[in-house]
Order: C-alpha cells, then sequence, then structure tokens
C-alpha cells in the first residue's frame, strides 16, 4: 500500500482584467501536491492558497464538461484531463477572445454552433416509436456526439490559423448530422461552406482530443462523400 | 463603473435557471407554448449535472413484455421506501417513453440490438430489465437538447446566476435577480413565470461527484421566497469513489470494479472492503449479501470505518478487486482503467492490487415541493429535476434521473407558460426589492477585513460530511446546526472578497453560493434531527431501526430567518393533501 510521489509545481500564469490592465502579465506561484495532480489541480490550488482574485472555468473536472480548456507550455490541453508537469506556462485557450486571466469568451462559438441548425432537419414527424437506426450506426452517432465541443481541437489545427476554416469540431458535428437517417440537410454543402477542404489532414485534431474522438475521420468522410457521392438515407 | 444599485431591467415570459436537461425541457416547452423564455447558466451552458450523467434512462418500452409503468412505479416507490409522492412517481412512469421518444426526436441514438430494437440493460434496484443507454451518455442528452434550444431561438445566458426571485407585493412572482457573471452586473429579469431547475446540493459535501456549481441554489432561493421544501433530509451517497489525486476525490469507480464476478454471476462474490486492520467490515452490517450490499449499505459501513478510525491516511478504504474482470472491465469501461492507471497505478488498472475508495455525495433526493404541473406554494414559481423533491422518496433507483428531468422539465415548461400567459406583475413590480438586495449582496466586495468564502465553504462542507452526511447522530446535528447558524448570523455579514474587479469575480459569486448554502445546510441539518429513524439513504445511528410512524414526509418552511418544520402523512394516490399537520415541530 504505496503513498503516492509528491511534486512543487512552478507556474507562470497569463493575468488579464480587461477592466483594469492594458496589458497581459504573467505571475508565478509554487504549489506542492501529488505528482499525478492534474493542471486544474494546480490552478484550484493557486486560487484557493494563494490568488483568491484569479478567474478560471471549470465545473465537473473529469472530462465531460468540456469547460476548463486552456494552454500549457503552448499546447492546448482539457486541464482536468492533463497531468501537471514541473514547470508550466499556463495561458487560456487561443484564439479566443479573453473575458479574463484563462476564461474565454465563447459566445462567438456558440453563435457558430447555432448557425449550423444541428438538431436533424426532417421530413417527417418522428414515428412515436423506435426510430430505424442500425445497431451500429446509432453506435457511430453517439460516439461523434459525444463530442466536448472543449474546442482543444480547433485551438490546435494549424489550418484554423491559416486559412478560412471554421475547424475540427464543427465538421464533426456537422458529419453527425450527415449520418444521422432522420436527417435531410445538405451537410456536406455545409461542411464546404465553412472550408472543410482547407483541412491539411495532418490528424493533430485527432492526436490532441481530450475525448478520444476523430474530428479528421469525419473530414476524410466528408471528402469521399464528396469524391464518390454519399450513401441514400431513403 | 455599475453601482451596486444600478440594475439592468429586461423582461420575459418564463425564466428559467438552470442548464440542465430539467432546464433546457422546460425552454422548449414553454417556448412551444408560445412564451418568451430565457434560460439562464450559472457557467457556461455545457457546465451542468446532465452531462456528467451516465445518461441511463428507466422506462417501459413494451420490448420486454412482463414489465409495465405499474412495475416501474411500484419499484420507484418501494425503492422509495413508501414516503415517495406516489402522483409524481406515477407521472414518472407513466410519462418516461413519450420523453425518450422525445429525445430521439432531437437526435439522440439509443443503443441498440436491432434497427427498432433497444438495447435495454439492468440497474440497481428494477424488478425487470428496463434501462435504455447511449455510448453518448449525458454528453449526448445535453448536445441534442441545445441544438432544439438554438432551433428555436430561445435565449440562453451564460454566466447568469440567479440570486433571488422577487416578489411583488401581493406575493406572486414579479420576476429574479440575476448576477450578470461575466461584467460582474447586477439584471433583473421581470417575469411573471420563473422555474427553479437548478440541480443539487452535493457540493455542500466534503466529498461528492457532482459539478462545482451544484450548491443548492435554486432550493435555498425558492425556500427564502416562500416555497416549501420536501424529504430534503435524504440525500443519495455512492459507495465506491477515488480518493485521490484532488480532482478525481469523489469521482465514481463503477460496477465492474466493484462487484468483480458478481457483476455476471449473482452467486459470486463481490471485490473485499478491508480497513486499515485488514478487517472485512462490511460482515458486521450485511452478513448475507456481504460486500454485494446495496448502495446505502456500503457506503454506511465504508463511512464508518473512516470516522471510527479505521481508514487510510488518505481517507479512504481497501477494496480488493478481481484481475479475472479485467479484460471484460477494459473493454466495456476503458475510461475507467485509464482513470486507475493515471491515478493510482498500473497494478490497480489491472486489477491486481488493493485500490483505496471512499463514499461520495451524489444526489438529492428532496427538493422543492411541487405539485403534478410543478407548481410551488408560491404562485408563479416552479420547479424541476434534481431541484424538486418528492419523485424518488428515500432512494433512489439507478436511471430514474434521466427520465425525471425530461418528464417534469417539460411538466414545468408547459404550466409556467400557461400561468406567464395570463397576466404580467405590475411595470417596475419588485424593482425595489431588486435593487435592496442587490445592493445586500455586494457589500462583500466592498469590506477591507473579513473572511474569504472559501474558508467558510470548507467549513460548511466539513460539518455537512461529519455530521449530516452518511452517519448523524442527535448530539452531532445538534451541535452542527447551532454552528450553521452561528457562521450565517456572524460569519456571512463579515465574508470579504479579495478582489475588487467585478468581472468573473469568483470569491464574489462564491460569497452568493455560501448564503444559499448556509440556508440549506441548516435545513438540512433541522430535518435530519426530526426524523427519529433510519429509512433508505438516511441513517441515525440512535435509531438504527426503520419507524412505520416515519412513513411520513418533513415539509420545511422559512419564517424570516426561522426554519419550520411539519411532518406530513405521505400523499398517496386519491388521497386529498391534508389541510393540517400531523404535528408542528419547530426549530
Amino acid at each position: 500500500m504505496t503513498t503516492p510521489a509528491t511534486i512543487t509545481v512552478t507556474a507562470e500564469i497569463r493575468r488579464f482584467d480587461p477592466s483594469q490592465d492594458g496589458e497581459p502579465r504573467y505571475q508565478r506561484f509554487e504549489v506542492e501536491g501529488l505528482a499525478n495532480m492534474s493542471v486544474l489541480d494546480v490552478v484550484r490550488s493557486i486560487y484557493e492558497n494563494q490568488a483568491g482574485d484569479l478567474a478560471y472555468q471549470f465545473a465537473c473536472r473529469i472530462g465531460r464538461c468540456g469547460t476548463c480548456a486552456m494552454r500549457v507550455n503552448g499546447r492546448p490541453v482539457l486541464a482536468c484531463q492533463e497531468r501537471c508537469k514541473e514547470e508550466m506556462r499556463i495561458e487560456p485557450l487561443t484564439p479566443f477572445p479573453v473575458l479574463r486571466d484563462l476564461v474565454v469568451d465563447r459566445t462567438e462559438i456558440e453563435s457558430r454552433l447555432a448557425a449550423l441548425e444541428l438538431a436533424p432537419k426532417r421530413d417527417a414527424q418522428h414515428p412515436g416509436k423506435p426510430e430505424p437506426i442500425g445497431a451500429d450506426l446509432a453506435a457511430k452517432l453517439c460516439n461523434m456526439d459525444s463530442c466536448l465541443l472543449c474546442m482543444v481541437c480547433v485551438s490546435a489545427c494549424p489550418a484554423v490559423d491559416e486559412r478560412p476554416f471554421d475547424g475540427p469540431a464543427f465538421m464533426l458535428k456537422l458529419r453527425h448530422m450527415a449520418e444521422h437517417p432522420a436527417d435531410r440537410g445538405d451537410r456536406l454543402g455545409q461542411a464546404l461552406d465553412h472550408g472543410m477542404l482547407e483541412c491539411f489532414n495532418c490528424d493533430v485534431c485527432t492526436q490532441m482530443c481530450p475525448a478520444d474522438l476523430s474530428p479528421a475521420q469525419a473530414i476524410r468522410d466528408f471528402r469521399k462523400e464528396l469524391v464518390f457521392g454519399g450513401v441514400s438515407k431513403r | 463603473m455599475t453601482t451596486s444599485s444600478e440594475l439592468a431591467v429586461e423582461h420575459c415570459d418564463v425564466l428559467i435557471a438552470g442548464s440542465g436537461a430539467a432546464g433546457m425541457r422546460a425552454a422548449i416547452a414553454a417556448h412551444d407554448a408560445g412564451a418568451k423564455v430565457v434560460l439562464l447558466a450559472k457557467g457556461p451552458r455545457r457546465a451542468n449535472h446532465t452531462r456528467m450523467s451516465g445518461g441511463r434512462y428507466n422506462v417501459v418500452t413494451g420490448l420486454n413484455p412482463k414489465d409495465t409503468d405499474d412495475a416501474f412505479f411500484q419499484d420507484t416507490i418501494d425503492s422509495g421506501m413508501g414516503i415517495n409522492n406516489y402522483e409524481l412517481t406515477r407521472i414518472l412512469a407513466d410519462e418516461a417513453l413519450a420523453r425518450a421518444y422525445d429525445l430521439e426526436e432531437y437526435g439522440l441514438a439509443w443503443d441498440r440490438t436491432d434497427v427498432t430494437k433497444y438495447y435495454m440493460s439492468m440497474t440497481g434496484g428494477g424488478t425487470y430489465v428496463r434501462t435504455l443507454g447511449s455510448i453518448d451518455e449525458g454528453i449526448g442528452i445535453t448536445e441534442v437538447m441545445l441544438h432544439q434550444m438554438h432551433k428555436r431561438g430561445i435565449r440562453i445566458c451564460d454566466f447568469h446566476m440567479l440570486a433571488d426571485v422577487i416578489r411583488t407585493d401581493g406575493g406572486d412572482v414579479a420576476g429574479g435577480l440575476v448576477m450578470d457573471l461575466s461584467k460582474g452586473v447586477w439584471r433583473f429579469f421581470s417575469a411573471p413565470a420563473v422555474v427553479i431547475a437548478t440541480g443539487g446540493t452535493s457540493q455542500l459535501y466534503e466529498t461528492s461527484s457532482g459539478p462545482t456549481i451544484n450548491t443548492g441554489d435554486g432550493i435555498s432561493i425558492a425556500l427564502r421566497a416562500g416555497a416549501e421544501l420536501v424529504d430534503i433530509e435524504f440525500m443519495q451517497f455512492i459507495p465506491i469513489s477515488f480518493v485521490y489525486p484532488p480532482s478525481a476525490r469523489g469521482y465514481t469507480l463503477t460496477e465492474p470494479a466493484h462487484y468483480g464476478m458478481r457483476h455476471f454471476d449473482p452467486n459470486a462474490e463481490a471485490a473485499q472492503l478491508l480497513n486499515n486492520k485488514g478487517e472485512r467490515f462490511v460482515l458486521k452490517h450485511d452478513p448475507v449479501r456481504k460486500e454485494g450490499s446495496t448502495r446505502d449499505v456500503l457506503a454506511r459501513a465504508i463511512m464508518l470505518e473512516i470516522l471510527e478510525g479505521r481508514g487510510t491516511p488518505e481517507g479512504g478504504v481497501f477494496m480488493v478487486p478481481d484481475p479475472q474482470v479485467f479484460e471484460s472491465f477494459l473493454k466495456e469501461r476503458p475510461i475507467y482503467v485509464k482513470r486507475l492507471l493515471e491515478n493510482y497505478g498500473e497494478a490497480q488498472a489491472r486489477l491486481e492490487a488493493p485500490i483505496q475508495v471512499m463514499p461520495s455525495a451524489l444526489y438529492t433526493l428532496g427538493g422543492v415541493r411541487i405539485d403534478a404541473w410543478c407548481r410551488t406554494s408560491v404562485p408563479g414559481l416552479f420547479a424541476a429535476g434534481e431541484a424538486a423533491g418528492g419523485v424518488h422518496g428515500a432512494n433512489r433507483l439507478g436511471g430514474s434521473s434521466m427520465p425525471d428531468i425530461q418528464v417534469f422539465g417539460r411538466r414545468a415548461g408547459i404550466a409556467a407558460a400557461q400561468d406567464a400567459l395570463a397576466g404580467r406583475p405590475p411595470e417596475g413590480a419588485g424593482l425595489d426589492r431588486a435593487r435592496e438586495r442587490a445592493a445586500a449582496l455586494t457589500a462583500p466586495i466592498g469590506r477591507a477585513e473579513g473572511v474569504r468564502p472559501i474558508e467558510v465553504k470548507r467549513r460548511v462542507q466539513k460539518l455537512m460530511w461529519d455530521h449530516v452526511g452518511l452517519v448523524r447522530t442527535a448530539a452531532r446535528l445538534e451541535e452542527t446546526l447551532r454552528a450553521f447558524t452561528d457562521l450565517r448570523r456572524n460569519v456571512l455579514p463579515q465574508l470579504k472578497v479579495t478582489d475588487k474587479s467585478r468581472i468573473l469575480n469568483r470569491e464574489w459569486m462564491e460569497s452568493l453560493e455560501l448564503e444559499n448554502m448556509l440556508d440549506l445546510a441548516e435545513a438540512m441539518a433541522a430535518t435530519s434531527l426530526q426524523r427519529k429513524e433510519t429509512r433508505g439513504a438516511f441513517y441515525r445511528t440512535d435509531f438504527p431501526d426503520q419507524d412505520p410512524q416515519w412513513t411520513a414526509n418533513l415539509w420545511v418552511k422559512r419564517d424570516g430567518e426561522r426554519i419550520v418544520v411539519e411532518k406530513r402523512p405521505v400523499v398517496t394516490l386519491g388521497a386529498a393533501v391534508p389541510a393540517q399537520p400531523l404535528a408542528a415541530a419547530i426549530s
């Protein structure tokens, strides 16, 4: 019955309050704790014991709500799912506007999601009994719908940086509807409008996804549909 | 900069607090009934308890010909130890299926064995196999509902915390006083109907499985607004959760690891639980079912060991898993294998070494007292979901929370819209009260000396965990109740906030939460003291047996700062709601 090892973490946190600060600044903190603390554990400890004025966001702390995404040493991560390191530079998630310190403004993200009209576009009412969906397809739909919308993949995507591309998560959400048997929307058309072809196919989104999903595969499936046509849903 | 008395005033028909499934379902139903709806989320909209759930959904689908709505109803009453509100339980059983189809219409794909056959599984407590699920769990449910919100153009206000429900001079709802945390400004939403869908109270406890936002805000707000609470002494705990690191503490460790071969074979033994002396302490509590006993018995047994000093230094006990189930565990719940590996180590992840476990606060069984249409005793005030009480009684079946929040979320939305469209509060009603309250709640920002909210929050959580949790007794409850009253009277007015900026000021938010937590902690301790028996999730060491005299509910209301507790007979089907309490007890 071993006692877990401990660690001393030096964290440099980017501070910025738009109501008071002209420029962001970095503040250093030291935190001692279990070696397997998450980044979120470190941030929480700093707030609770050293900096009561630190603004940060989390809710579930187990990788479900997707609201604690931030950049650690330049990499976008979900803070609750990332193990701490001895030296960390912790910053808010780019490229989103900062509300304060580590909290970003998701207003535009939510507007984009709303504009994609991600509810199934039905030409008939739900039958009032189990809707015909194959068991494997149901599993695939659920898998795609496990996306946290944490925006880690959008932050990591090099194409988002350089080109007119909304980002991997949005493509995954569109693909979810494209494969839903009741949906009659032109999801491929929407994916094209939102920059699907700008993707480099580098797979970084899949590697970074804290929910182990593959937005890159969703994009590949759209590209296949573009070239070879989709499967009829009728 | 806005001063404390400045209020941005807005109008809507139905104001809903809470962005989980109950709140969203209420919003959808109210919108479809013709109401102008505003939904408030305390954090970003995805920060809610529904999203953390396994999404398992009890429902009689007709796929199992033996199962009926009557059987579902009876199982829920049995599990609730007969103190459920029978009418609400009946509605749950009767309407769960229609709401499951609603979710499918919204885009959710329930797991299937065939094109039109749902995959059903068993959860604890039910007589028949009647639980639906989907691989996307609570995430999928909240996502498809959000898309329906978007489709209808329903306004969602992120980072907006309901601080209080304001009433007119006549006692009707005038609207909600709301803190816009992202800007640090007060808003008043003038509205004839307010729906409380803010979830439970798990954050009142030191160790809990729920999201950090569940500080019982809406339940306390309803209590302050004059509504009654019911069954608030009942809190459900899970027995087996992670002990460390801090972020994982309280998070559920799921069945296969715990049940071992019993997960597949009812005659096999579950994983043994050992205290720091290596003793199988569960045998003292349930020599027949042993570690395969029910959640409430196991949780209580583990807590007693910890409280009596036979736990680990980290505050848990040891579970000795069965390595035989590793392959299926890996296949069925890979995420838990990953978490065991990250939190504890490879030997534990392979189920080859003892795993430290502890109980955790899971679900608030009581809440705001509602009728069949989610009306509270305050005209214009509604409640649904975990914030409401009565559906599950003294214990909840695994898988029954998901249908609850859909069924009653919808009912709350329909009724709130109907009320709202019948008439509005007079222009300007409640504004002075709202201003006065906003000024009082802004005071901690201006205070130079005092106590940080987090310090008081920790004290409340520790007191609740030790004395108003799994193991309760008169002496400790009395002591704790006095401590809560003292904190509310003497420490709450001394709260200070480190930071003077109003934007996303977490300590300021915590000062608002703390008042809610203390109001509720007092009500939970006071009712626990009154209930002199042990029933379901509720355990008193000084009254260890169930008492038929206590097949009754405790209703709580506030009279100024006083908490008034009344014992009431259970409302069974066909029974009229009694006009007079059985006995009145004032604490």
